[in-house]
């Protein structure tokens, strides 16, 4: 599935991202690569952006790349207002 | 961004040289600060530094000259800052590199302490904000980091002072050292210089491509963020959840779309609050202790110069542009630098970019363009010193000209609100014009900003604004009050009262048709305009004792509304982006304020 499916709370890890060599190269800066786990944490609405926990780091993503991001569920936590 | 040579040309001169490195906001600026004293800007965002600054300390006679780079994720990024980070790094004209790297997020800064170790430079870790680290119930293993990476690693907070006796014992120790005895203690190998891979060189289907697999970069990338993760691994403990703290709770609320986005908004509606009013406040006081002195600066010119037309424009001209400042733009340079101070210092600000994105898009600005565009509602005059927050020019010219041209500050407002009331203009034919105007010039605008395709951002941790730095950048940003400001207006004062005095404008007076047919307003009301426009409290004065319909007004304020700057805004204009950007302001605001008049003429009925 697309990162943009995901669903607030839910952590999935990172498969591939299906765009150019430039933009797959800043997200890795981002600590975002394959085999990496990324939670949800929130989604802009009217097509904004995601917000992401990846690591200690909090990453936002615009709506056009995270619908790049393949991802895996891997698991289902509860929306947290406290975070992990 | 260009200072990488002028800086390689002086090492060459300098003892001891250290070179900063480390991931965008792990607080590079803030260590040199607190290590050699000096006052670099130290935000709480990527993207602060924008230059490479230097500081020097000197401890036993010894010369460190510290090399504060501008912070990269990676060395091998196709962007400016790499690039230039990458320059000073492959000249080799540095003693040590310092690689500054946030404990509490310590597996990803340690791809770039990897990528370092790589290329062999002589490199010391200091591992920042441990005191944060501990809070998230973090344990870092020093010792054990040192081991593995074979190099001296330091824990430091650059908040608490911890581990500045060490570094300095450090740097002491190697200040004793001779310069031989330096190069055998690091390993300095000839490696070829860095290519990047182009960016269509990886078809992301290996099995087919020309390149070999070993020197396709992503896999070596790879391969350092494995060795990054399992060293993190290896000496990171982590233990009981991190403590409750209020700051997290309130960070998780303003992250939050809904809520979070009202609050912001709320905030920066606040912060214009507290500007106008603070404005206001003091405006009095200031300018009944400056009248005196004004009405003396006047009769005093009046009094030594033969009377003519160069003594009236000096006699009104000098006390203005003496008084303006003090009056209305050094409050607003202080409150406005302060409130930037705290936005920046808490990590609130990069977060109006992620709530706002959408609406930055419409005018092709981030999302951050809404705090400058909030207060210029206040007063236009700091907000244009507001749009520093800015990430580049070119969005800083969309926002000043979106500023200059059609957000109406407090005072416009009031002067168009007494000016329609006495003529019968409709209010709501000027606000609609203004929203059109608006929305086309937002347009038009967003077409010179590069669109960023790809948003993609680190939101720095919430944290309390440390007083010492929002003190020290209150100070930076006042510092150009009295040598640029001060002046500036002055010269600029004295130009428009010149064109204003020398009746030149009413040449008009005599077109009376032709402004009739195109503007649809007596020539009379159209000098009036133009004055206006160059002086907007002058307004009452020129446009309350002319016989004006109540179309004719409408039309005429409309065209007040849309056009120019006031003179404190031209001078801060010229001042944030030079004479050439205020050119252009002021022309696209003459054409908009024709414009509007000519099509307000064609359609308004009579």
């Amino acid at each position: 599935m697309l990162a943009t499916e995901m669903k607030k709370g839910q952590k999935a890890m990172v498969r591939s991202f299906g765009r150019g060599r430039g933009m797959e190269r800043r997200l890795f800066e981002m600590g975002i690569m394959p085999g990496t786990e990324i939670e949800l944490l929130e989604k802009h609405p009217f097509k904004g952006p995601l917000l992401f926990q990846v690591g200690q780091a909090r990453i936002v993503l615009g709506r056009n790349i995270a619908a790049h991001l393949e991802v895996e569920i891997t698991e289902i936590s509860l929306p947290s207002h406290f975070g992990s | 961004m260009s200072n990488v040579f002028e800086i390689l040309a002086e090492m060459k001169a300098i003892g001891l040289k250290l070179v900063l490195v480390g991931n965008p906001n792990v607080g590079k600026s803030s260590v040199i600060n607190l290590l050699t004293g000096s006052q670099f800007f130290a935000s709480n965002y990527p993207g602060t530094s924008t230059e490479i600054e230097k500081a020097v300390l000197k401890i036993n006679q010894v010369e460190f000259a510290f090399y504060d780079t501008l912070g990269v994720y990676s060395l091998y990024t196709d962007r400016e800052e790499a690039t230039l980070t990458r320059t000073l790094l492959e000249e080799q004209n540095y003693d040590l590199i310092i690689n500054i790297v946030d404990a509490s997020n310590l597996e990803r800064n340690l791809v770039l302490t990897y990528e370092l170790l790589e290329r062999g430079y002589p490199l010391l870790v200091l591992l920042n904000q441990v005191d944060r680290t501990r809070e998230l119930g973090i344990q870092i293993d020093v010792a054990e980091l040192a081991r593995i990476l074979q190099r001296p690693v330091i824990a430091f907070s650059a908040t608490n002072n911890e581990g500045v006796s060490e570094f300095r014992q450090f740097l002491e120790e190697l200040g004793k050292k001779p310069d031989a005895g330096r190069e055998k203690e690091f390993t300095r190998q000839g490696l070829p210089r860095i290519v990047l891979m182009e960016d269509t060189s990886c078809s992301g289907n290996c099995g087919s491509c020309s390149t070999s697999r070993e020197s396709c970069s992503i896999d070596l990338d790879l391969q350092l963020a494995e060795k990054a993760r399992k060293t993190s691994q290896a000496v990171s403990t982590f233990k009981t959840p991190a403590k409750h703290s209020l700051i997290n709770d309130v960070q998780f609320f303003i992250d939050r779309p809904y809520v979070g986005t009202i609050s912001l908004l709320l905030l920066a509606y606040l912060a214009l609050v507290v500007l106008t009013k603070f404005i206001s406040f003091s405006e009095g006081p200031i300018s009944q202790l400056l009248e005196p002195l004004s009405n003396m600066l006047h009769n005093w010119i009046l009094a030594i110069m033969p009377a003519g037309f160069l003594t009236t424009v000096l006699a009104k001209a000098i006390p203005e542009g003496l008084v303006i400042p003090f009056t209305i733009i050094m409050p607003a340079m202080l409150m406005v630098s302060l409130l930037m101070a705290v936005l920046e210092d808490t990590g609130l600000l990069p977060r109006y970019s992620v709530a706002m994105e959408r609406f930055g898009q419409l005018f092709g600005v981030s999302g951050q363009a809404v705090i400058p565009l909030s207060l210029g509602f206040g007063c236009r005059t700091p907000a244009v010193m507001a749009t520093r927050i800015l990430p580049n020019d070119a969005q800083r010219f969309i926002v000043i000209t979106l500023l200059s041209i059609v957000i109406p500050c407090a005072a416009t407002v009031g002067v168009i609100v007494m000016i329609s009331a006495k003529f019968e203009a409709s209010l709501t034919v000027i606000v609609l014009t203004m929203l059109v105007v608006m929305t086309l010039l937002g347009l038009l605008l967003s077409r010179l900003s590069p669109r960023e395709e790809a948003f993609i951002y680190e939101l720095p941790p919430l944290r309390v604004p440390r007083r010492k730095n929002v003190w020290s950048k209150i100070k930076l940003r006042f510092a150009g009050f009295f040598t640029e400001v001060l002046p500036l207006l002055l010269v600029m004062s004295i130009a428009i009262r010149a064109l204003i005095e020398s009746h030149l404008l009413e040449i008009f007076n005599s077109m009376d048709a032709l402004t009739k047919v195109i503007f649809g307003i007596p020539a009379e009301a159209f000098v009036a305009v133009l004055i206006t426009i160059f002086q907007r409290y002058l307004a009452p004065l020129v446009l309350l004792n002319l016989d004006l319909s109540a179309r004719e007004a409408t039309i005429a304020l409309s065209m007040i509304a849309l056009s120019l700057p006031c003179l404190p805004v031209m001078v801060v204009t010229v001042r944030e982006m030079g004479f050439s950007s205020l050119t252009k302001i002021l022309l696209m605001g003459f054409i908009t304020s024709a414009l509007v008049g000519i099509s307000l003429n064609l359609i308004l009925p009579f």
